[in-house]
C-alpha cells in the first residue's frame, strides 16, 4: 500500500463569464484532450478508470452521472460521478490508486452555471426544507395528486406569514458569517477589502483568470453592502470552465517518462447541516487539513508549505481558511495580510493564481483549480506568477453555501 | 478550446429552454412532528436532552449528533420562545440577484436554555450597533392562523 501517486496530466478550457457558443460536453471534452495530450496517453487505452464531479441540479439534468462517459472517453469503461467539489474526486483517484487494482485514473470537475438561470433559487433548495427554507420567504406549495399543472390565471399558490413577496439570496449565510469572524478575530472590512484587491490584482498574471482587475481595497470599501458586512466585490463571481487531471501510480509516471509530482496527502470533513449546532469557524478546513497534514508527513505546517490555494469566494473566507489550515495562528491572517506575507514573495504565498475572487467561482471546480495552480508552481510552469522554490502546495476547496464541509489536498515536488 | 472552428458570431448560437418542474412533500419527521404540532397547540418551543452529553438538542431531535445515542421519552422539555442573537445580516438581495423591498435583517438565534439557535428573520431596522447577544423573543401567528410550521413563527423582536 506503499506505492505513492503522481499527476502526470492536467488540462482546462477556457475560462469565461459565459459560454453560450459551447456545451457543457464540448468544454469537458476539450479538458480532458488537454489532459490527455500532457499526460501523453491514449484515453482509449492507458485509463483505467474515470470519475467526474458534478452536481445535478446545476447541471440541470437528473443523474448526471449517465451524461458523463462519451466526452471524456469513457463509454463502456470504469466511471463515476462525486456529488461534490473536484478535490473530492482527486481524493477518490488516489485512493483508487493506492489499491494498487488501478494505475491511470481521470478526474474531471466543470462550471457550466450560465446555463442556469435561477442559481439563487437553486442554492436555496441546499437549505433545510422544513426549517430553514421556510424562512428565507414565501415558500411555493404544490397542489397534491397527480401532475400539478398553473396556469397564469391560476399559478402556483403562494404561502407566507408575513407580507413578504421575495426570498432571500442565500448568500445571506455568507454575511453572517463574516460578521462572526469579523467580530471573534478582530480582523476588519478593510482587511477583507484588501483581500480582494490582492487577489483580483494577482489575476493579471493568470491567463486562464476572467476577474482580474486593477483595484485597491478603497474600491472594495466603496462597493455596495449586500450581505452586510459583506460587500459586493467580496463575492467571486461565477465563470465557467473546466479542468481536467490525470492520476497515476509512479512507476506508470516513470513508464511514460513524467518527472514525477506527488499527490501525497488527502483529508476531507463533513460538519452538520444543522445551522443551529456548527460552528462558523472553517472546522471543517481544519480537520481535513490535519487528516492530509499527517498522511503527508507535514508537522510545521506555516514552515513546510511553500504555496497555498484556499477557497476565496468571499473575501474574509481566504482569512478564515488560513488560520483553519493552520498557516495562520487564529486571528492571524489580517496581520500576514498587512505584512505582505500572502503575497507572491512572502512566506506563505496564498492564491497567487488570483483565486476565486480573481478566477471566478467554478462552482464543483473549484478545488481542482486550486490544485491546477499548485500543479503548475510545482511545476515551474507559471510565468510570471512563479512561485520560487515552490516544492511542497497545499490546495483547500469548500463545499460552498451552504455547507459547512470541504477537503485538502496536498502536493509535493520530488521524493514526498 | 482544441476545436478547429469556433462560433464567432454572437447572434448564430442556439439553444433549447428548459424547466424543471420538482414538487416535493416533505414529512417533518417524528420529532419534527411533535416540535411543530406543539408550536401550533402550546406556542411554545419543544427541545430534547441527550442523556449521554447533557447537551438540549433545539430544535428538539430523536437522536444526538455528537453522540449517536437516541433521546429517551422523559428528556423532551418545554423551553421559551426567547433567546439571544448568535449571528446576523442586513440582507439586501432576494434569490435573482433583484435588491430585496428593504434590507431584511437574517438572524441565527440561540434558544434560552438549550445549546442550539434557529434561523429567524429579525424585525430591526438596519444598524451599524452589534446586534450580536441582543435578547430577542419570537412573534407568533395568532393561535387560529397557525399551521404547524415555521411560518408560525412570524419573526423576531427584541425583547423589552
Ligand atoms: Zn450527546
Amino acid at each position: 500500500m506503499s506505492r505513492k501517486v503522481c499527476v502526470i496530466g492536467v488540462g482546462y478550457s477556457d475560462f469565461n463569464s459565459m459560454t453560450p457558443d459551447i456545451q457543457w460536453k464540448e468544454m469537458m471534452y476539450g479538458a480532458c484532450q488537454k489532459a490527455y495530450r500532457d499526460a501523453g496517453i491514449d484515453v482509449r487505452k492507458d485509463v483505467d478508470s474515470f470519475i467526474t464531479c458534478g452536481e445535478d441540479y446545476w447541471e440541470g439534468f437528473s443523474i448526471f452521472d449517465e451524461f458523463v462517459p462519451d466526452q471524456i472517453g469513457a463509454v463502456l469503461r470504469p466511471c463515476m460521478t462525486i456529488t461534490g467539489d473536484g478535490l473530492y474526486g482527486l481524493g477518490t483517484a488516489y485512493m483508487q490508486i493506492k489499491t494498487g487494482l488501478l494505475d491511470t485514473v481521470l478526474v474531471e470537475a466543470h462550471s457550466k452555471i450560465s446555463d442556469l438561470l435561477t442559481p439563487g433559487e437553486i442554492m436555496l433548495h441546499a437549505m433545510d426544507p422544513i426549517f430553514d427554507r421556510p424562512v428565507t420567504g414565501p415558500v411555493q406549495r404544490p397542489r397534491y395528486g397527480g401532475s400539478p399543472t398553473y396556469t397564469k390565471e391560476e399559478p402556483k399558490p403562494l404561502i407566507g406569514a408575513t407580507d413578504e413577496k421575495q426570498r432571500v439570496h442565500p448568500y445571506f449565510l455568507a454575511g453572517m458569517e463574516m460578521q462572526h469572524y469579523l467580530r471573534t478575530t478582530g480582523t476588519t472590512e478593510e482587511h477583507c477589502a484588501q483581500i480582494v484587491a490582492k487577489n483580483k490584482q494577482a489575476a493579471f498574471h493568470n491567463p486562464m483568470a476572467d476577474y482580474e482587475a486593477n483595484i485597491t481595497a478603497e474600491d472594495v470599501m466603496g462597493s455596495q453592502y449586500l450581505f452586510k458586512p459583506l460587500k459586493s466585490l467580496e463575492i467571486s463571481p461565477n465563470v465557467d470552465g473546466a479542468i481536467a487531471f490525470v492520476l497515476a501510480s509512479e512507476e506508470r509516471a516513470r513508464e511514460l517518462g513524467v518527472e514525477p509530482l506527488y499527490m501525497s496527502g488527502f483529508g476531507w470533513c463533513s460538519d452538520t447541516p444543522w445551522l443551529g449546532t456548527r460552528e462558523f469557524d472553517g472546522g471543517y478546513a481544519a480537520k481535513a487539513a490535519r487528516m492530509a497534514y499527517k498522511m503527508s508527513r507535514i508537522e510545521r505546517p506555516r514552515e513546510m508549505i511553500d504555496i497555498a490555494e484556499v477557497d476565496d469566494r468571499f473575501s474574509f473566507k481566504e482569512l478564515q481558511h488560513l488560520e483553519a489550515l493552520d498557516l495562520a495562528k487564529p486571528g492571524e491572517g489580517a496581520m500576514l495580510l498587512e505584512d505582505g506575507e500572502l503575497g507572491r514573495d512572502g512566506s506563505i504565498p496564498t492564491n497567487v493564481s488570483g483565486g476565486s475572487l480573481g478566477v471566478g467561482n467554478c462552482y464543483e471546480a473549484t478545488g481542482l483549480q486550486k490544485a491546477l495552480e499548485i500543479v503548475v508552481q510545482l511545476r515551474g510552469e507559471a510565468g510570471r506568477r512563479q512561485v520560487d522554490d515552490a516544492e511542497i502546495g497545499l490546495a483547500q476547496a469548500w463545499r460552498g453555501i451552504p455547507s459547512n464541509s470541504g477537503a485538502v489536498a496536498i502536493f509535493q515536488k520530488g521524493g514526498a | 478550446m482544441t476545436f478547429l472552428e469556433k462560433q464567432t458570431d454572437p447572434t448564430s448560437p442556439m439553444h433549447w429552454r428548459g424547466d424543471m418542474q420538482a414538487d416535493y412533500l416533505y414529512p417533518n419527521g417524528w420529532a419534527g412532528d411533535r416540535f411543530f404540532k406543539n408550536l401550533r397547540d402550546k406556542g411554545t418551543f419543544l427541545a430534547t436532552r441527550c442523556p449521554k452529553c447533557s447537551k438540549v438538542l433545539f430544535p428538539a431531535r430523536l437522536y444526538c449528533e455528537d453522540c449517536f445515542v437516541e433521546i429517551p421519552e422523559n428528556n423532551w422539555i418545554e423551553v421559551p420562545t426567547s433567546g439571544i442573537v448568535r449571528l446576523y445580516t442586513f440582507a439586501k438581495l432576494d434569490a435573482h440577484w433583484e435588491p430585496l423591498e428593504k434590507p431584511r435583517c437574517m438572524a441565527l438565534i440561540d434558544i434560552e436554555g438549550t445549546d442550539g439557535s434557529i434561523l429567524g428573520v429579525l424585525d430591526v431596522e438596519e444598524t451599524d450597533e452589534d446586534l450580536t447577544g441582543l435578547p430577542v423573543e419570537a412573534l407568533l401567528r395568532p393561535v387560529k392562523e397557525r399551521e404547524g410550521t415555521m411560518k408560525d413563527i412570524v419573526c423576531f423582536k427584541p425583547s423589552v
